[in-house]
C-alpha cells in the first residue's frame, strides 16, 4: 500500500518538471479536468491532445496513438480514478507494450474533476498493479525530481513505462488560456505530425493519402 | 445457402470483408471478439499490412481506434452489438465529439435467425440504441456482395467524420 495521507507534491510541481524535460517530438495526451486545463496553461502545443470528458479513455487512446506513431514518444497523463474506471486498458497496454508509451498516473485518491469525491480505493499500489498487468518498467514516485530523473534518463526500453505520481488533490478548477475546441485539438495534432488525410473519390471510396 | 448466394459463385463473404479492408488501406483493427468474429481475427493477425489489437472492453477498443486514427492509421472496430451497447459514453464524448471516422463491423446477435436465445435481449434494442446515441448504421443485405457494402460504410464514416456501424449476420463474418 502507498501512503497517500502525507503531504504530496502538486500536479503543478510535476507539470513543471514534465514541461522542462519533455522529450523531443513527444506527443502528450491529458485526461479530463485539471489534467488538461493545467497542461494547456503550462505548455500549450500542437503536439498536445486534450480530453474534455470521456473519463478513463485517455490511456487507451494514447495506446492507439503510440502504435500509430512508433517513432515519437507518447506521454499520457491519466488520473487514478480514470485508471480504475478502465483498468482493462492497463492490461492491453501491458500486452501490446509499446516502448514509446509513458503512462503518468496522477494518484491523488479522489475524483478531482468532479469535486473531490473519494475513490473506491485511494491507496492501491498502482505501480504494482501496472507490473502485474505486464508493464515491466513501473514505479511509485513522490518527488518531482524523481520524475525529472526518469524523463532525462531515457535509456532504451523494451516496453511501456508507468510512473505513478503521488499528488495532492487539486479541486479548484484551473482556467485554461482558451476554451477547448475538440476539433482544433485533433486537427492541430494531426497537422503537427503530418498525419495522412482522407482524399475522397467522386464515386466510390477514397483512401488516406500523403503526409 | 440461399439460391441467390449460390448464383454469386458461392462467394466467401468473410474473405471479401478482409480483402476489402486491405484494399481500402485499413492498417489496424481493434476488437473484442465473439463467436462469429474469432476466426477472422486470426486471419487479420496474420496479415502483414494490418495490426490487430485485442482490447478488454469495447469502449476501450473504441478509444484505441480513435488514437490510431488520430495518429494517421485507418482503423476498423470489430465487435459484437453488445459491445456497442456498452460504449455509449465514449461514442458520444470521444468518437463523435472529436469526429473520428471509424468503420465499425458489428456482429448482429439476437435477431430472429440467431439460434443462441440469450442474445435476443441485445438484438431487440440494438437499432433503437444506435439511433438514440446518434450512431449511423446499416444492416448488410445478404443478397448482395459484401465487399461494396463494407466500402460504402467506410466511405460514409469518412464523409460524415464519424463512426459508422455495419450490422453483420453470421454468414457475413464467421470464417
Amino acid at each position: 500500500m502507498v501512503n497517500v495521507a502525507t503531504a504530496r507534491p502538486t500536479r503543478a510541481d510535476y507539470y513543471k518538471v514534465l514541461a522542462e524535460n519533455l522529450p523531443p517530438q513527444a506527443l502528450v495526451v491529458t485526461s479530463l479536468g485539471n489534467a488538461s486545463y493545467l497542461w494547456a496553461k503550462v505548455h500549450d502545443a500542437p503536439e498536445n491532445f486534450y480530453f474534455e470528458d470521456a473519463m478513463g479513455l485517455a490511456l487507451p487512446l494514447s495506446l492507439g496513438l503510440a502504435i500509430a506513431q512508433p517513432k515519437r514518444p507518447v506521454i499520457v497523463v491519466e488520473g487514478d480514478g480514470g485508471l480504475l474506471m478502465h483498468m482493462g486498458a492497463l492490461v492491453t497496454v501491458g500486452a501490446v507494450n509499446p516502448a514509446n508509451l509513458t503512462v503518468l498516473v496522477v494518484q491523488n485518491g479522489v475524483h478531482a474533476a468532479s469535486g473531490g469525491q473519494a475513490l473506491t480505493n485511494a491507496s492501491l499500489d498502482l505501480a504494482q498493479l501496472a507490473r502485474a498487468a505486464g508493464i515491466a518498467s513501473t514505479e511509485n514516485i513522490d518527488q518531482p525530481l524523481a520524475l525529472a530523473d526518469k524523463l532525462r534518463g531515457r535509456a532504451a526500453r523494451n516496453g511501456a513505462e508507468c510512473l505513478v505520481l503521488a499528488t495532492e488533490p487539486d479541486l479548484d478548477v484551473v482556467r485554461p488560456p482558451a476554451s477547448f475546441d475538440p476539433l482544433l485539438s485533433k486537427h492541430r495534432l494531426q497537422g503537427a505530425i503530418g498525419a495522412p488525410r482522407y482524399v475522397h473519390a467522386v464515386f466510390g471510396g477514397g483512401k488516406l493519402e500523403g503526409a | 445457402m440461399s439460391g441467390v448466394l449460390a448464383a454469386q459463385g458461392d462467394a466467401h463473404r468473410p474473405s471479401d470483408v478482409l480483402s476489402t479492408l486491405k484494399r481500402l488501406g485499413f492498417g489496424a483493427v481493434v476488437s473484442v471478439p465473439d463467436g462469429w468474429l474469432g476466426k477472422i481475427l486470426v486471419r487479420i493477425e496474420h496479415e502483414p499490412s494490418m495490426r490487430l489489437v485485442r482490447a478488454t472492453h469495447e469502449e476501450e477498443a473504441l478509444a484505441i481506434a480513435c488514437g490510431l486514427r488520430l495518429g494517421g492509421v485507418r482503423t476498423a472496430l470489430l465487435v459484437q452489438n453488445a459491445g456497442v451497447l456498452s460504449m455509449g459514453a465514449g461514442m458520444v464524448s470521444l468518437a463523435q465529439r472529436y469526429q473520428f471516422p471509424l468503420l465499425m463491423l458489428v456482429s448482429y446477435r439476437g435477431t430472429p435467425d440467431d439460434p443462441v436465445f440469450y442474445h435476443v435481449p441485445k438484438g431487440r434494442v440494438t437499432e433503437p440504441v444506435f439511433r438514440g446515441v446518434g450512431l449511423s448504421y446499416a444492416c448488410v443485405d445478404r443478397h448482395r456482395p459484401i465487399g461494396p457494402q463494407v466500402e460504402h460504410a467506410a466511405t460514409f464514416a469518412e464523409e460524415a467524420s464519424s463512426p459508422f456501424a455495419l450490422l453483420l449476420s453470421r454468414e457475413d463474418i464467421q470464417w
